[in-house]
């Protein structure tokens, strides 16, 4: 099975009368209705064969190949993939747990079209973790469930639901645990469904929730062991907090065919648009945001199966970030558009209302920005520079980023719930050294001032101690000072893997290079000279052959069959 | 902050250490730290106190898994624990 032939497949279920036909996706979206046509034919496809993991009889075996579908189908609907992607979400604590019996039975569920919720929050409960009330209770050899999950993507709509309950009513990180719900095998009337909410995006998703009502439930509903629930979902974040920020990066597709096509149809006092040099800065601009977020996520996918055991800092690092740009990408798409972006019944333009109220949930599910970034902020103590790097083992980042490297296999024991060490940003000093040698039109003075950024960074994280509550206002700045840094790494390692792509499309010149790092240093704080005109080459080339797919790599050709 | 590595050291002393280290990171404390009270009690919470266990690890030189101060939750059981430990898996 080849990526690039899904891709073909998407586009053609988007023609007219099509499961993807925007008409008919605009239709539920007005009507808040699922878009059950779209997710069927991504069932017949066989995508979900790619939410279960190899060992377990699917086609999971590779993160990037997960990411390359699941932004083949954002890039069409970001309604429909979140509506679809959800399962991978709400089956990824059985994966991690790896329990071979259930697991199995669940993979099975899965590859059939079975859709899998994921319940961690509660009415009133915020992102806090332990705050969850929904209890089981022991009864004989199996559980009783008791309270609510709200709200919840395909609470009403998924046959099973993946719940995190406390085991013991004091709480705490060893108090609570994970079950996996067959909601067809409860009894009648102990499991009641929460309405469907009315949202702002993804309108015709089904956002709702679950309540038991002492729900009995059998002893092998219990997905690990009692009292690691809090570990599982902290170790299974990090790989979906992966995984769907590739939602981003097709948002973020989408917004820019629309912007593309608006650039060369739209005539300003009979000029072309694309000749006024603000409209290609602004073009370049977003089409920088989008690489860059697609070197973290790339990056990040990568290191799911290198550096598991840095994941947790480097998944945090990359859902609070990509969001972050793709919003920020939309918002200058928007700019371009003006009063077209925002007339819905405009033939070809409206798509782009309803992708920018779409992605504004990416940002939100899964841990919102800000608790990504508390989530950093608070482990920045274990990050200290120069703690961990006489440890590192396995081959260097610019090994592993090369596209050829076949990466080390998916191993969810290796995850853990603190890093200790972040390889990709700790080699940006060899990287900039790499870079020196062959640096193309001024790359290596961006990588140097990052890599004075850096230092700077290091000394105030020399100093941090651990804090109780909340993590200050200053560390949460270090902490988005340290996603910037990080992800300036990410380009330049990119960059240095992968000399036989200098010479084509986006790495002539190191134009993306340069763009992504002057983005990084505006991040920082400093205005790197010549901001203006790398935006406005990126913006030429957006209008040319080459931006017709604005991605680092192109689709992969091919993924595992 | 490094601890001497070989020197022998005491279940005293490391408690004490570590009674320092949370009234370093919970300055606003108005009593004195009780080994017996659970760290989450100080609104460590459970990142923080994940965090915590870089200290340990650079003060005692040993790895230590992150989530052993979940499995012990009080200073005086994770003293004890990590005593246990280092005694197991001798000086780094």
């Amino acid at each position: 099975m080849r990526t690039s032939v899904f891709a073909r497949e998407v586009d053609a279920w988007s023609a007219p009368g099509g499961p993807f036909d925007p008409a008919l996706l605009t239709a539920h979206d007005e009507a808040e209705t699922f878009p059950a046509e779209a997710c069927a034919a991504l069932d017949r496809w066989g995508l979900p064969d790619y939410y279960v993991p190899s060992r377990f009889g699917g086609r999971l075996a590779r993160l990037d190949e997960v990411h390359a579908l699941l932004r083949t189908v954002a890039s069409r609907d970001l309604t429909v993939a979140v509506a679809h992607g959800k399962t991978f979400l709400g089956a990824a604590s059985v994966w991690t747990a790896g329990d071979g019996e259930t697991a199995a039975s669940l993979a099975r569920h899965i590859m059939a079209g079975q859709a899998v919720a994921w319940g961690l929050t509660e009415p009133g409960g915020g992102s806090d973790l332990l705050a969850g009330e929904l209890t089981a209770a022991r009864d004989g050899t199996g559980w009783r469930l008791t309270g609510r999950k709200w709200p919840v993507n395909n609470a009403t709509r998924g046959r099973f639901v993946c719940v995190l309950a406390r085991t013991d009513p004091g709480g705490g990180p060893r108090g609570f645990s994970v079950f996996l719900v067959d909601k067809r095998a409860t009894a009648p009337g102990t499991v009641r469904h929460l309405p469907k909410m009315p949202t702002h995006g993804i309108r015709s998703a089904d956002i709702s929730g679950v309540e038991f009502l002492d729900a009995r439930i059998p002893a092998d509903a219990l997905v690990g062991r009692v009292g690691e629930g809090l570990e599982l979902v902290l170790k299974s974040l990090q790989l979906t907090r992966v995984a769907c920020v590739a939602l981003s990066l097709g948002a973020g597709d989408h917004a820019l065919r629309i912007a593309r096509r608006f650039l060369s149809e739209r005539r300003l006092h009979g000029r072309p648009f694309s000749e006024l040099p603000h409209a290609r800065t602004v073009a370049g601009r977003s089409v920088a945001r989008l690489l860059l977020a697609e070197a973290v996520s790339r990056t990040a996918a990568r290191a799911v199966h290198e550096v598991p055991q840095e994941l947790s800092a480097v998944s945090a690092i990359t859902k609070a970030l990509v969001p972050t740009l793709v919003q920020g990408q939309l918002r200058l798409v928007g700019e371009l558009l003006g009063a077209r972006g925002f007339l819905t019944g405009v033939e070809g333009y409206g798509g782009f209302a309803k992708v920018e109220r779409d992605h504004q949930i990416v940002g939100i599910f899964d841990g919102s920005t800000w608790v990504n970034r508390s989530a950093l902020a608070s482990s920045l103590p274990a990050l200290r520079p120069g703690r961990r790097q006489a440890t590192r083992v396995g081959p260097p980042v610019h090994e592993w980023l090369r596209e050829e490297h076949e990466p080390a296999p998916l191993d969810p024991h290796r995850l853990g719930v603190m890093a200790r060490d972040n390889t990709v940003l700790g080699s940006l000093g060899d990287l900039v050294a790499r870079l020196a040698t062959d640096a193309p039109r001024g790359a290596d003075r961006l990588a140097a001032r990052l890599l004075e950024a850096q230092s700077e960074l290091d000394g105030h994280i020399a100093a941090l101690r651990p804090t109780a509550g909340p993590p200050p206002t200053a560390t949460m700045r270090l902490a988005e000072r340290y996603e910037w840094c990080h992800a300036g790494a990410a380009a330049l390692a990119l960059w240095v893997a992968n000399p036989r792509h200098h010479d084509r499309d986006w790495w002539r010149d190191g134009l993306w290079l340069r763009g992504c790092l002057t983005l990084v240093l505006e991040g920082l704080g400093a205005s790197p000279p010549g901001a203006a005109d790398v935006f406005d080459e990126l913006g030429s080339l957006l209008l040319g052959d080459a931006g017709d797919r604005v991605s680092l790599f192109g689709m992969p050709a091919e993924v595992s069959a | 902050m490094a601890h001497p590595g070989s020197d022998p050291i005491t279940l005293e002393e490391l408690e004490n250490w570590l009674i320092a280290r949370v009234g370093e990171y919970v300055p606003d404390l108005e009593e004195a730290v009780d080994p017996h009270q659970e760290l989450g009690e100080y609104g460590l919470d459970s990142v923080a106190v994940v965090a915590f266990t870089a200290d340990v690890e650079d003060w005692l030189g040993v790895q230590v898994e992150p989530t052993a101060v979940w499995d012990h939750p009080t200073i005086a059981q994770l003293a004890k624990f990590l005593l246990e430990g280092r005694d197991q898996a001798g000086t780094a």
